[in-house]
């Protein structure tokens, strides 16, 4: 059965509210569940449960990681359909890559490219890619891969300042 | 310049006189940009946005930008003057109803304005009469490209220009042609038109952007697509789009003339007639007349009624125009008769 909403996606989400009497069933897919806020009167949702079950020690799920700039995931960048600073172009980035893919048909800027700062602009990305890399890495006791990160992200950071 | 003073003018993009004006009222190009290193206002607090404006002001001020602006801080203004604003095109109805620090800047002739701290931290804008879309770009780039000599935009080499809405990242260009397309209105073609502009990835709004009914058959077409394209691609395929919903309103236009050449003389002619004699005219009935009588000026039914005075009717009648010309705020009853008033005097000047 397809969601009755995006008519799209399988309806995974089967809900029957009672309004002024008349009982209606909904079938919707997760995303336009939790759209809708129909999922909202839950405290879990059927993913995590999910996700609880099958895998006890995975990593953080991708919608709960917090970008440490401006501090939004990307479950709330999904609800406001807004983003909250430049660095979650880079802390979302392959959740964003499938978005752009479906919006504009591409994931590579090709147009004006501003006359300065280039360099250093390359050299931020690159920062805020480490600074995620290594949280990562330190989760799982690659201290030696750590550590050579953290040189990068230090020599990067002196380059920077200077 | 105060915000009044606008009464005294009308933008340049008004005077009709730009190539397709028949059709086109006006091309609007826009970029979207936000300042390196400062969080986007979807999550700035009160100090970030002041601190924005405090930051960008200046910058809009300094004479050394291809156009001179006048920044107006809209926590100064009044909500008619903000209203006055989103009626002249020059800012946003959100930017209008947002609450903290806020501006814009605007050059002259209106042709050019940039919102500060709006969904972006800057929104540059340039309107110009007709079909106009490389001479608009040209104006845009240049201010764009000034900027960046004491602007750090967020930018990146793969995402392009960082936007807070991932839909206008890239070139964070969005062009909009503002067309009048009564005929194939009335001939019942619009949704053709709509249908086969969604197909290619373009939106079609009314008169007053994002979220706004279509207001006297005003149809604003613009580009979905902003990243992996160049600016120059985005206004090549505007460029062979645009000229198709021309023709067809032009052949619909025609058919009218010839098929039913007397419904089209009655409706514009009794157009004519209520606009020139009415006591009480809400702004939804003046825009459905004034609407016929375009059609009716550009295909000679009716003569002596130049463009610009039609363009400048569908203006200067709505409800903050009125109220500043009246120095008063006035109730949607007395706008009624104080609208009648303006388009009879305008129309009996001529």
């Amino acid at each position: 059965m397809n969601c009755e909403k995006c008519h799209k996606n399988h309806a995974t989400i089967h809900i029957t509210a009672a309004e002024g009497g008349v009982k209606r069933e909904l079938h919707l897919c997760e995303e336009c569940a939790r759209q809708t806020g129909a999922l909202s009167n839950f405290n879990f949702s059927i993913g995590n449960l999910l996700g609880n079950l099958m895998e006890p020690v995975k990593s953080p799920k991708v919608s709960q990681v917090r970008c440490p700039e401006c501090g939004i995931t990307y479950s709330e960048f999904k609800t406001k359909a807004r983003l909250g600073c430049a660095n979650d172009y880079e802390v979302f980035r392959s959740e964003l890559l499938r978005l752009l893919e479906k919006v504009h048909g591409s994931i590579q800027h090709a147009g004006k490219t501003p006359h300065t700062v280039d360099a250093q602009i390359r050299k931020e990305n690159e920062l805020i890619r480490l600074k995620r890399d290594l949280d990562s890495v330190v989760k799982s006791e690659d201290f030696e891969k750590a550590a050579e990160i953290r040189d990068r992200i230090k020599s990067l950071e002196l380059e920077l300042n200077r | 310049m105060k915000v009044e003073e606008l009464l005294s003018q009308s933008g340049e993009w008004l005077k009709g006189t730009g190539p397709e004006s028949d059709v086109v009222i006006s091309s609007r190009v826009r970029l979207a940009r936000n300042l390196h290193r400062f969080p986007f206002l979807t999550v700035a607090t009160p100090q970030v946005r002041s601190e924005v404006e405090r930051f960008v002001r200046p910058r809009l001020e300094e004479g050394k930008l291809p156009r001179k602006l006048v920044y107006w801080s809209l926590g100064e203004l009044t909500s008619v003057e903000r209203t006055l604003l989103v009626e002249r095109h020059l800012i946003s109805r959100e930017h209008e109803k947002a609450e903290g620090e806020r501006g814009v800047a605007v050059g002259a002739d209106e042709a050019i304005s940039i919102m500060v701290n709006e969904e972006d931290h800057l929104r540059l804008q340039v309107i110009r009469s007709g079909l106009q879309l490389d001479e608009a770009y040209d104006e845009i780039d240049r201010m764009d490209t000034a900027l960046e000599g004491s602007l750090n935009f967020a930018f990146s080499p793969q995402f392009g220009y960082l936007t807070a809405c991932p839909t206008n990242v890239g070139t964070g260009l969005r062009i909009s042609v503002m067309m009048h397309l009564p005929a194939a209105v009335l001939s019942k073609q619009m949704d053709k038109v709509l249908q086969s502009l969604q197909r290619l990835n373009y939106t079609v709004r009314g008169f007053y952007g994002e979220g706004t009914q279509p207001l006297g058959d005003f149809y604003q077409v613009s580009n979905q697509i902003t990243l992996g394209k160049s600016e120059r691609d985005i206004i090549a395929e505007l460029k062979r789009v645009i000229p198709e919903i021309l023709k067809f309103e032009r052949q619909w236009r025609h058919k009218l003339l010839e098929d039913e050449p007397r419904r089209l003389e009655d409706r514009v002619w009794r157009a004519y007639g209520i606009l020139k004699h009415a006591r009480r005219i809400t702004s939804e009935e003046a825009t459905d007349l004034l609407s016929a009588l375009r059609l009716g000026a550009t295909l000679n039914v009716i003569t002596g009624i130049p463009h610009k005075v039609l363009n400048e009717l569908f203006i200067f009648t709505q409800p903050a125009h009125l109220q500043k010309i009246e120095r008063k705020i006035l109730d949607p009853d007395e706008r009624d008769s104080v609208r009648a008033e303006f388009i009879r005097r305008r129309l009996e000047g001529l």
